[in-house]
């Protein structure tokens, strides 16, 4: 299994062009319907309109289901390709846009929008004219970050079959074409590189966003056949229902959330591990820059490849199984969890760091009993945020083979048993559910026990 | 009252929408036949790419522009047929039978060699399995769970011989047959189930080291692979598909042959996979 040298080849990056098109046509596309259907949502929830509550219940709920889970759904309903992958972000980040705009807008100064209110204005006047333009830097800036999220989401949806570059990766891995993976894994994460870069410059100059809209319609234009191929839509909508796992299944569902729970859990532990080593050679102040330059580059890196890829090319050298993803898990929350660390090392209290340093103690020993004891608090939230997350992760992660139950609602998708598909998609979600909402709970508390 | 308009206004405008994107929706659907492949040995711009003989084949004998798509998965080949994104499909035996009990598809043509297919059992030149019994306790990789080749038939055959792999093996499925070789090159599995045709070309191709790996066990024969039509498309189409196929012959289209990894193709009808359809009802695949 030897990915090196990746084949570079004109002729195969010429091939690549349509599948790179097609990921930032999904990801454009989705985002556009996602702005166009979560923008007013957003407002009837932050301007208290009728059907507020029951709006956003229902967008709580829509997130709830991860977008991988939400891309395979969409598959069995519109058939291959790009209008699956579009459909599937259309919907999670519908519900992701229309609460946190829903949020930032409610967050406007209040004087100036009761002031509004006092003229008489409808509710639609109130945002259009009073919360929109106050907040609208901080929409932008979400509206971004989304987009970001969007394009990574744009690449693993293909993985299930969703088109472009995620489909190419799992079928060149599928064909044991390492060279060629190891390309795809650069442009994968290239593409991810210059969607941030585009992001930076959009912050500064908003109206370059506009240039997405045109990608957006002409994607979207091209895959309108199946886009609105509603009626067989429905009639397989209607065969997963009610959901339902005869007496077998019921019989090993223990085991696949033991797995599930397995991968999640010692995924967590292994990213902890690899970004707190990686994270003491990542902060500027315990080593030097030139250093810290090259490790933010490699978390960087393992942060990029999303946990799925980072799975599909695991299963390659570490075999099918759990353990396939828990490192997958690890490897992608080490990324993430060395860059928050190594944050939280630079943000201490540098008085106590800079007293230890000056009885002479070396580097390490300053970091030991100063530096890592100080960050211990900012370490454990990050972590505890990255496990509710690996929960949603491990059980989609299962789908390339690292059972559990993405495993077995893969499984269920590829031999039509759609009710039994339909009973794991609401497993998934009421898990996922569960830990939102216990999430947001101890968060709640630690942040009231801290003020 | 409000909260009532609201909705139905957001219901009209989906359904004008809806309207719409039908309305305008050009015949161009129509210019081009579709035809997909199951992914049984990958999908990728490079593995169609591979192919563009078979697609210009089919395209100067049909007289219409062909599209060759390899979806990732069976069942996204199989949805595709049922949904229309798909006109002409190459199905595995369990495909085929789950595809014409939902979506009415007919079989066409078939390789000669679909009749009497077979499944290999492979493990490492070196271990000590040498028949299926050997296989207790073992790590077993079966191919794609739709698979026929792949999953069905070598768990017919495990059971046969007094294995079930429910609770004798530790099994994993890789999703296709390339992967199974892998796993088993490399040791990460102690054995597996493979296409008789796709290890040919694996072993053939240099993919895989054949000093690593030997075939213990061969199943008895069965019906696999076959070419097939959505049950909506035109006669006229389902016939020039199948005389493309019927009319190919060695030597003189032997670069098409080995696309097709077959030497010969017959035509293929639904009564054949009767025994295929009651084994898979057994063993609750169906």
């Amino acid at each position: 299994m030897n990915f090196f040298p990746p084949d570079l080849s004109a002729h195969y990056l010429t091939y690549l062009f349509v599948p790179v098109a097609q990921t930032i046509g999904m990801a454009c596309a989705g985002m556009l319907l996602a702005f166009l259907f979560g923008t007013p949502l957003a407002i009837i929830v932050a301007t208290r309109a009728p059907g507020a509550r029951a709006i956003s219940a229902v967008l709580a709920a829509l997130r709830a289901i991860p977008d991988l889970t939400l891309a395979i759904l969409a598959v069995v309903l519109l058939g291959l390709g790009p209008a699956a992958g579009i459909a599937a972000l259309w919907i999670f980040y519908t519900a992701m846009i229309g609460k946190v705009f829903a949020e930032l807008l409610l967050a406007a100064p209040s004087a100036p929008i009761d002031a509004l209110r006092a003229t008489g204005a409808p509710r639609a006047a109130l945002a259009a004219f009073g919360m929109i333009p106050m907040m609208f830097a901080d929409l932008l800036t979400f509206g971004m970050y989304s987009f970001e999220c969007a394009m990574r989401a744009a690449i693993i949806v293909g993985a299930v079959g969703g088109g472009g570059l995620g489909t190419e990766l799992v079928g060149t891995i599928n064909a044991l074409d390492y060279h060629r993976a190891a390309t795809l894994i650069i442009v994968l994460v290239a593409c991810i590189a210059a969607v941030d870069v585009f992001g930076m410059f959009v912050r500064r100059h908003p109206q370059a966003a506009l240039v997405l809209i045109p990608l957006g319609v002409i994607t979207l234009w091209i895959d309108r056949p199946q886009l609105f191929a509603v009626g067989h839509a429905v009639t397989t909508f209607a065969a997963m229902l009610p959901p339902q796992l005869n007496p077998q299944e019921l019989a090993a569902l223990p085991n696949l959330l033991w797995q599930t729970a397995e991968i999640a859990i010692f995924g967590t532990a292994l990213g902890a591990v690899i970004g707190f080593l990686i994270a003491l050679v990542a902060a500027r102040g315990i080593v030097p820059l030139a250093i810290v330059i090259v490790t933010r580059r490699v978390l960087d890196t393992l942060r990029a490849i999303p946990e799925i890829i980072w799975g599909l090319i695991l299963v390659v050298s570490v075999g099918v199984g759990p353990l396939a993803g828990i490192f997958a898990l690890g490897l992608h929350s080490g990324g993430v969890l060395g860059k928050l660390y190594s944050e939280a090392f630079e943000n201490v209290d540098r008085s106590p760091v800079a007293s230890i340093m000056a009885t002479g103690a070396p580097m390490p020993a300053t970091v030991a009993f100063a530096i890592v004891p100080l960050a211990l608090g900012p370490i454990a939230v990050n972590t505890l945020f990255r496990l509710e997350w690996n929960a949603r992760a491990a059980a989609v992660v299962g789908m390339i083979g690292a059972g559990g139950l993405g495993q077995a609602l893969f499984l269920a998708q590829q031999l039509f048993f759609y009710k039994t598909m339909a009973a794991y998609v609401a497993i998934t979600w009421l898990i996922v559910l569960i830990f939102d909402t216990l999430g947001d709970r101890i968060r709640g508390r630690s942040i009231t026990a801290m003020t | 009252m409000t909260h009532r308009l609201t909705r139905q206004s957001l219901l009209q405008v989906i359904g004008a929408g809806l309207l719409l994107g039908s309305g305008t929706a050009p015949v161009g659907a129509a210019a081009a036949l579709r035809i997909g492949m199951v992914p049984d040995a990958g999908a990728t711009q490079v593995s169609i790419d591979e192919k563009a003989p078979l697609r210009d084949y089919l395209t100067m004998k049909i007289g219409k522009p062909v599209e060759l798509v390899i979806p990732t998965n069976y069942n996204a080949t199989v949805e595709a047929l049922g949904n229309g994104s798909l006109d002409f499909a190459y199905l595995g035996g369990l495909t085929y039978v789950k595809a014409h009990q939902a979506y009415g598809v007919i079989p066409l043509v078939q390789r000669a060699s679909d009749r009497q297919f077979h499944c290999l059992f492979i493990t490492q030149t070196n271990s000590s399995i040498q028949k299926l019994t050997d296989l207790r306790g073992k790590k077993f990789a079966f191919g794609d769970v739709a698979s026929t080749s792949g999953h069905l038939m070598p768990d017919y055959a495990l059971r046969n011989a007094g294995v079930d792999p429910d609770k004798d093996l530790t099994v994993r499925y890789t999703g296709n047959h390339p992967a199974t070789a892998k796993a088993v090159e490399s040791g990460a599995v102690d054995a597996g189930a493979i296409d008789e045709s796709v290890y040919k070309s694996l072993i053939d191709g240099g993919q895989i080291d054949k000093t690593k790996v030997r075939v213990f066990y061969t199943t008895p024969p069965f019906v696999d692979y076959v070419w097939v039509a959505r049950k909506d498309m035109a006669k006229a189409d389902q016939d020039s598909l199948s005389n493309a196929f019927l009319s190919l012959k060695e030597p003189s289209d032997d670069k098409i042959l080995s696309i097709l990894r077959g030497t010969s193709f017959v035509r293929a009808d639904d009564a054949e996979y009767a025994t295929l359809r009651s084994v898979a009802t057994q063993l609750k695949l169906l």
